[in-house]
């Protein structure tokens, strides 16, 4: 596979995956919460990285995905 | 029949795939299931240790030693994929399981993109095997140890993403329905 | 002395060491644990491999050693 298809493909997923995470989260929840955690859900919903998202949260990896799961946001792979 | 050879799984993997209610099928597929020190310390939930740990004791889950080698390895490969803005980011954890997939053959788990997307991206790791739960699952139905109702193949994926809240990309989704069928197809011949 | 003498001898060790660590551990202490350390000791007692127990545990080997010997868990050798 090309860089050219590979790139193509990747856009495409995360533009995907994006608009699923946007649609599904439970954005009631979401501005419930202390702003860090609330900024990192944001970050997460549109960028999809699950380790920079709970490093801003504050939060171990398995926390924050637990928390993903509570806002209704899913993992996208 | 099965795989039986080796894996090494990471973090993103083992967290939602401790989730699933069928997922001790990844003791049937594979002999033994590797996870790296550096992705147990990640795991915090109880359940999740607790199921880790119980393996650990069946030895149906071995704990993997990283060399120093397998680590700077592991630095060079992250280097390596920033060169690449398209990729997403991959952190520690996968490269080194990366990294063992490349040196010893293990099939890698993960569900992270980036990591997806190395042996497509990087020379030196295109026959690296990575799989995440959705190839885990279409091999778990075409080796026979997970059973699917060929009226409805996408039941068995359905279930994972109830169980575990992760979806997978539509294109890659209908993919693995579409083996699925085939495999249905075949069987009945 | 014969190969297959020593190899029944050995499995029949195994065996032993288990039963005497499951039967001197003191479960009330080993309940009262968080659970990391818990399964840490559970499978201790299992498999009596201290170093794969303190990475369970996320202890040093040294720490967990004296976690062990709190839990009245023998080594048996």
């Amino acid at each position: 596979m090309s860089g050219e298809e590979v790139l193509k493909e990747l856009i495409e997923e995360e533009i995907e995956a994006r608009e699923i995470r946007r649609r599904m989260a439970n954005w009631e929840f979401i501005n419930r919460q202390p702003p860090r955690i609330r900024e990192a859900l944001v970050f997460y919903i549109e960028k999809g990285d699950i380790r920079l998202a709970a490093r801003l949260a504050g939060l171990d990896l398995e926390d924050f995905r637990e928390l993903l799961r509570k806002a209704n946001i899913p993992v996208i792979v | 029949m099965s795989h039986r050879g080796y894996t090494i799984a990471d973090t993103c993997f083992l967290i939602d795939w401790s989730k699933y209610r069928y997922r001790d099928i990844l003791f049937k597929i594979f002999r033994t299931v590797f996870v790296p020190e550096e992705v147990l310390r990640e795991i915090k939930s109880e359940d999740t240790i607790t199921w880790i740990s119980r393996e650990l004791a069946r030895d149906n889950l071995s704990l993997y030693t990283v060399s120093r080698f397998e680590i700077d390895e592991a630095r060079r490969l992250i280097e390596i994929s920033r060169e690449k803005p398209h990729l997403p980011s991959i952190d520690l954890p996968e490269a080194i399981c990366l990294v063992i997939g490349r040196t010893r053959g293990y099939v890698v788990l993960t569900e992270n993109r980036g990591a997806l997307y190395i042996p497509r991206s990087v020379d030196e790791y295109r026959d690296v095997v990575v799989w995440r739960s959705l190839e885990l699952l279409v091999n778990a139905v075409l080796y026979s140890i997970l059973k699917v109702d060929c009226g409805s193949p996408d039941t068995i994926f359905k279930e994972y993403m109830r169980d575990t809240l992760h979806l997978f990309p539509r294109k890659a989704h209908e993919e693995a329905v579409e083996r699925v069928r085939r495999y249905c197809l075949e069987r009945r011949f | 002395m014969p190969r297959e003498y020593v190899v029944i001898e050995y499995i029949g060790s195994e065996e032993e060491a288990r039963e005497i660590r499951r039967r001197m551990a003191n479960w009330e202490f080993i309940n009262k644990q968080p659970p990391r350390l818990r399964e840490a000791l559970i499978y201790y007692i299992e498999k009596g491999d201290l170093y794969v127990a303190s990475r369970i545990a996320g202890l040093t080997i040294e720490e967990f050693n004296e976690l062990r010997k709190k839990a009245g868990i023998p080594n048996v050798s």
